[in-house]
């Protein structure tokens, strides 16, 4: 739907600026993401402590993105889709920054991982990593362009990420009692699998926003009515 | 069915007029119209103001009119008591029921009409001339009605429906037009409620009001709807998503989109009318 620009050209620029902070965090969120899996994958200490320093600038636009939300409800009170769209932003940012606060741990636990020889297991965490990945670039997709059954698809693929994730634990905690040795780099990698899956769940929260944005629709907790 | 053509004198000496809220809407049935508007058309000589409009008007709701200038809001408000009649060269074709009784049978006297269905205006307009006391029971003494206690029983009781009440008890044999303009308007919709109608229109009833006074009206509004249908014309788009439980979007003449205040404020179906409440329009 082409959308027609507000009287009030400031309203716009309100809402412009708020779209582009939000936009700029994911775009952050999803570097530090990448920089931490290829920090672990590469080993590459350089990108993880680059994956750990950009948290600090998605903490900051979290903020921004409250503030820039606040102001908007107090100066132009807006109603229908413009509403809408500045509530599933105040909403989204949190899982933003949390995707975030992932990639920090993500990168903290492969700088761990990277004073101690290689484990070949840390390659059962690429497909799950890709899975993630492309979950959370879809919902921030489908949020930016209003496109509903992108958002739904991400919902649907969070079950097959915490599958990815049973497996990989059961296989890691199974290596834990064989090899005890590297006990500390399999808990490291099990508790990266667990960083993964929860990327999976902020990206479904972001995707569920995303319908409200462009449907209305409140897809969260299936079979919870709110009274009237 | 209270009957339209009885003076209010009588319907008060029928004990009628204290049964006039208890009017049962409907039969009972959920959602309850005190309004049935079907196909309504007006005229004012060429100009077609209202096009063929269809809506039920809810009991015990506050119903909110929103649209631009000149989209026939107000002329849609005054044709359901019929002031829309006052204007020369005005037509109209459609029904409109009042708790299932025609307001435009050739039998049905207009001024019993607008008893029935008060009127709040934009500008407060106390009588210059009487006391607030006079102002509020004027309705019923042009009806006939002169029994004192009873007159004062009604005073008290509307301008305490009125949120003026402890206000104004001392100073009721001062001027109307002593009072602040948000205590004005009050004393406008005591006047209206004096003479117990089943619906209070209000056209624009807070636009010359500071937020002070508005928010009293607003809150006087949230109270009288549980005695009252009421129905308001409103360019304030906050205060319809406030106040309002149901909103009719008008633009050129049309009832373009009509639902739940909430739905409509968060997601309206027509394209018209979320270009217009998100300010889009023109």
């Amino acid at each position: 739907m082409v959308i027609s620009k507000h009287i009030l050209g400031s309203f716009d620029e309100a809402l412009s600026a708020l779209r582009n902070d939000l936009l700029m965090m994911a775009g952050l969120a999803e570097r530090s993401l990448d920089r931490a899996i290829k920090g672990l994958l590469e080993r590459d200490d350089d990108l993880c402590a680059n994956a750990i320093a950009d948290d600090e600038e998605i903490d900051q636009l979290e903020k921004q993105i409250d503030q820039d939300g606040m102001e908007v409800l107090l100066r132009f009170h807006p109603v229908a889709s413009d509403l809408r769209r500045v509530i599933s932003a105040i909403r989204l940012s949190p899982n933003v920054e949390r995707v975030g606060d992932q990639a920090t741990n993500i990168a903290k636990r492969a700088r761990k991982l990277n004073r101690h020889p290689p484990l070949p297991e840390v390659q059962m965490l690429v497909p799950m990593q890709a899975h993630a990945m492309s979950m959370f670039k879809d919902s921030i997709n489908a949020y930016v362009r209003e496109n509903v059954e992108l958002a739904n698809s991400v919902c649907g693929r969070d079950k097959q990420l915490d599958e990815m994730n049973r497996d990989a634990n059961k296989k890691l905690t199974t290596r834990m009692v064989e090899n005890t040795e590297q006990l500390r780099g399999y808990f490291n990698l099990l508790m990266i699998s667990r960083a993964l899956e929860r990327v999976g769940d902020h990206a479904q929260n972001i995707a569920e926003d995303a319908v409200y944005a462009a449907a209305a629709e409140d897809i969260r907790h299936k079979g919870v009515a709110v009274s009237a | 069915m209270e009957n339209l053509l009885m003076p209010t004198s009588e319907r008060i000496a029928e004990g009628g007029v204290e049964q006039l809220a208890e009017v049962p809407p409907n039969g009972g049935t959920a959602p309850a119209s005190t309004f049935q508007v079907k196909n309504m058309s007006i005229w004012y000589g060429e100009k077609r103001a209202i096009q063929d409009v269809t809506m039920d008007i809810a009991t015990n709701a506050v119903t909110a009119i929103i649209g631009p200038s000149g989209c026939g809001k107000s002329t849609f408000l005054r044709a359901l008591n019929r002031m829309h009649e006052l204007t020369p060269r005005t037509r109209m074709e459609g029904t409109v029921l009042l708790n299932g009784e025609d307001l435009y049978s050739s039998t049905v006297d207009p001024t019993v009409v607008r008893r029935r269905v008060g009127m709040v205006f934009q500008k407060s307009n106390p009588f210059p001339t009487m006391t607030i006391g006079e102002n509020v029971v004027i309705g019923l003494r042009l009806n006939g009605v002169h029994d004192q206690k009873f007159l004062n029983e009604r005073l008290e009781k509307s301008l305490r429906m009125a949120a003026l009440w402890d206000e104004v008890k001392d100073d009721l044999n001062k001027p109307g037009t002593s009072l602040s303009g948000g205590q004005q308007q009050r004393l406008c919709i005591a006047r209206t409620l004096a003479v117990e109608p089943d619906v209070v229109l209000m056209d624009e009833p807070c636009s010359a009001l500071d937020p002070i006074a508005t928010a009293k009206i607003e809150e006087l509004i949230s109270e009288l709807k549980t005695k009252y249908t009421i129905v308001t014309v409103t360019h304030n788009m906050q205060q319809a998503g406030r106040i309002s439980d149901f909103t009719a979007f008008f633009y050129l003449g049309r009832l373009v989109e009509f639902g739940v205040t909430t739905s409509i404020f968060t997601n309206p179906k027509e394209r018209q009318t979320e270009d217009y409440i998100t300010g889009r329009f023109g």
